[in-house]
């Protein structure tokens, strides 16, 4: 069963000399990503045909040297092999200016020259998938995602190591519907090598947990369990549950969604470094049940029990691989089965989108009645025969359309940039505040809005009976794609398109 | 060269007597090997180590490898099992390359870059390389061209397991045990410099700006 593979498997064949080959060995296709870090490209080794994804690893931080997420990142990738981890097949080297980059004074630094790491190539990321307009994963399909998320991570655990960024960005997804965790540039061993701290700096802050967020040091593979629930419970809600958009935000949100923590629920807690500072103001009481209420019971038990306010009673990897949900019916689709999505790059849907906001903002100005905004939808509840993807011709018309407006610094999956600096950059016990890995920004509205508006017409029915849902009329929001959304999923720029942050991730824009 | 005045400002972020023992012993250790190693050489013209070529030198540094190692915890502040680690990436490097020796013309370099290294993997808070140039003396297009050279060396094989680690402590305690009841350790590297002009150039560190953290 799934709590068993890849247990303890290490990777100890020795790859060819790694460096030994050059750059001109692949011939890049396209550029599939773009961070601070560098690009992500799509191309051709020479020798076997083989496609694969190039990520840059720029070397023109002086003061930095080589990144020492990328170190990391390398190390901890070459003694994970597992079939949901991203492998890392080898490290390549330019030594002078490249075909596609206009020559830099270099001095005589040879160095100057860009090292890339090798990964096998995969197609979508869960995030850039989850966002398609139309498309709704299904219940079996989500089972599906999550099993092999949690097969994958336990796998690192057992191996001592923390990823340290999980959100659904990292989570490549190949044609074959294999889940692969990827961006190990945050990603560290714990308890071996070092007894020391540890910062508390690390997780993007929409999946970051509250043991992090209240500064705690010392922490082990809970933080990253607390992302695990976060992506859960985004998959079934179809929008992020928690986007908050500094830390004082973000525990303010998982307060009003976990309720407060206090000696009782999480003992230790009033020792947190930041306890004092971000102590909540009146106690609140845990509301995930109500506010998740429309989830099935054994999604909701399961979710409960990741989205653990105490890191030391929050539920592990391989526990949650024996939860009810992933043995209960509608079982976990085999990864074979799912659709085949029309390869897709963060990277371009970003550009595709961004062509596709210049054209609403035409027709806003034409004064198109009824603007509505897209919100990711929640999944089908059909665990029979999955929908085909649903392409809806809002898009297409872009495809041919001329170059888009140029894409700012983003995401690509692989690993992105992050910034400025990576974690390694701010002093210990550092202003808590300022959001720096906020990277895909506010999203206006939220849970504590109340219940969902009760505007899905659940058009495939078959919302599970559990006692406890009985108020939930009308189940699911899961309307057809132009259903007119309003509440918390409307709220004109309040989307991911309203980021005032540099650096963001893609951003989702209302379409007609 | 360090002067003492500067010395006494700087210890007063420290802990008192603050050089830990591991560094004492490294060094001891460090240096046997180089002595060894440098009457190896001294005949044999200069064919061994390709590998390590690019550590060397054109003539030995004008600071004892222990003031070297004190420079280096002193104003890094990184933990002193980043020494360790960083002894063991040299030993790993000798192991995979066993032709190449660690001599008076590469082992500062070798220790400052694995040294730096060691911090990378093992702090998650630590001087960037620009900072580690400078207390190394050397700078920092060079100091970033010898890390990129000892990962590709190492085949960034960077990780030490506990075990690992305690084991080459081990070994290095056993070291200094067998060797403490005879003789001092001898400091051949401090009679060896004659010349005032050294390749690696120790400026102090101004005690006006206290180090940065990264940026």
């Amino acid at each position: 069963m799934g709590a068993a593979a890849g247990y303890g498997q290490l990777n100890l064949e020795e790859p060819a000399t790694w460096g030994s080959r050059n750059i001109d060995c692949f011939q890049k296709l396209e550029q599939i990503g773009e961070g601070t870090y560098g690009q992500v490209y799509m191309a051709r080794d020479n020798k076997t045909g083989e496609i694969v994804a190039l990520k840059k690893i720029r070397m023109d931080n002086e003061k930095e040297g080589f990144p020492i997420t990328a170190i990391r990142e390398i190390k901890i990738l070459k003694k994970l092999q597992h079939e949901n981890v991203i492998r890392l097949k080898e490290i390549v080297t330019s030594t002078g200016p490249e075909a596609d980059e206009q020559a830099k004074p270099d001095g005589d630094n040879k160095y100057k020259g860009n090292i890339y790491m090798v990964f096998e190539y995969m197609d979508h990321d869960l995030t850039g998938l989850a966002d398609r307009p139309g498309l709704r994963f299904t219940i079996p399909q989500i089972k599906c995602y999550m099993k092999q998320l949690l097969t994958g991570l336990h796998y690192c655990h057992v191996n001592q190591v923390l990823h340290r960024d999980i959100k659904g960005s990292n989570l490549l997804i190949d044609n074959e519907g294999n889940l692969k965790l990827a961006d190990f540039g945050l990603a560290r061993s714990f308890s071996n090598d070092h007894n020391g701290n540890l910062t508390n700096r690390v997780i993007t802050l929409w999946y970051r947990p509250p043991e992090l967020l209240l500064g705690a040091t010392k922490y082990g593979p809970a933080v990253d369990m607390w992302s695990v629930g976060c992506i859960f419970a985004e998959l079934l809600q179809g929008k992020p549950v928690l986007p908050g958009k500094a830390e004082p935000e973000q525990l303010n949100k998982i307060f009003e969604l976990c309720g407060t923590p206090d000696e009782n629920n999480w003992p230790g807690v009033s020792k947190t470094p930041w306890y004092n500072k971000f102590k909540p103001t009146r106690p609140m009481k845990r509301r995930v049940r109500e506010i998740f209420r429309h989830f099935d019971r054994h999604a909701l038990d399961l979710l409960e029990k990741m989205l653990t306010l105490d890191p030391a009673q929050r539920i592990s990897a391989k526990d949650a691989l024996d939860a009810e949900y992933f043995w209960t019916d509608p079982l976990p689709c085999d990864p074979k089965s799912l659709p085949k999505y029309e390869s897709s790059h963060e990277f371009q849907t970003k550009k595709k989108r961004q062509q596709q906001r210049a054209n609403e903002e035409i027709a806003k100005r034409q004064k198109l009645q009824h603007p509505q905004q897209h919100s990711r939808l929640a999944p089908q509840m059909q665990s029979g025969q999955a929908h085909p993807p649903q392409w809806s011709g809002h898009n297409h018309h872009m495809n041919n359309s001329q170059p888009p407006i140029s894409a700012g610094p983003g995401h690509h999956h692989y690993g992105k940039g992050r910034g400025p600096g990576g974690p390694s950059r701010y002093p210990p016990g550092g202003n808590p505040s300022g959001g720096y890995y906020a990277d895909r920004g506010g999203q206006g509205g939220g849970f504590n809005s109340g219940p969902y508006p009760a505007q899905g017409r659940g058009p495939q029915g078959g919302v599970p009976t559990s006692g406890s849902r009985a108020g939930a009329s009308g189940g699911y929001g899961v309307g057809p794609p132009n259903y007119p959304q309003g509440g918390q999923y409307g709220g004109s720029g309040a989307g991911r398109g309203s980021n005032p942050l540099p650096g963001n991730r893609n951003q989702q824009f209302g379409w007609q | 060269m360090l002067a003492s005045d500067e010395d006494s400002q700087q210890h007063s972020r420290l802990e008192p007597s603050s050089t830990p023992r591991v560094l004492t012993i490294l060094a001891f250790v460090l240096e046997k090997l180089v002595v060894r190693n440098d009457r190896l050489v001294d005949g044999v013209s200069r064919e061994q180590g390709k590998s390590l070529d690019v550590f060397h030198g054109a003539r030995p540094p004008n600071i004892s490898i222990i003031k070297y190692m004190e420079r280096i915890y002193k104003y890094t502040n990184c933990s002193p099992s980043c020494f360790v680690v960083g002894y063991v990436y040299i030993d790993r490097l000798l192991h995979k390359y066993p032709h190449s020796l660690v001599v008076s013309l590469n082992v500062h370099r070798l220790l400052v870059t694995a040294v730096m290294l060691a911090a990378k993997m093992l702090d998650d808070v630590h001087y960037n390389n620009a900072f580690y140039a400078r207390v190394g003396g050397v700078s920092n297009v060079e100091l970033n061209r010898l890390e990129i050279d000892l990962l590709f060396l190492l085949n960034f094989e960077m990780t030490v397991h506990s075990r690992v680690f305690e084991s080459y402590c081990q070994q290095l305690e056993k070291e200094m045990l067998l060797n403490s009841t005879t003789l001092k350790i001898e400091r051949p590297m401090i009679s060896n410099a004659i010349d005032d002009v050294t390749e690696i150039s120790m400026e102090d560190m101004p005690s006006s700006s206290p180090p940065q953290l990264v940026d």
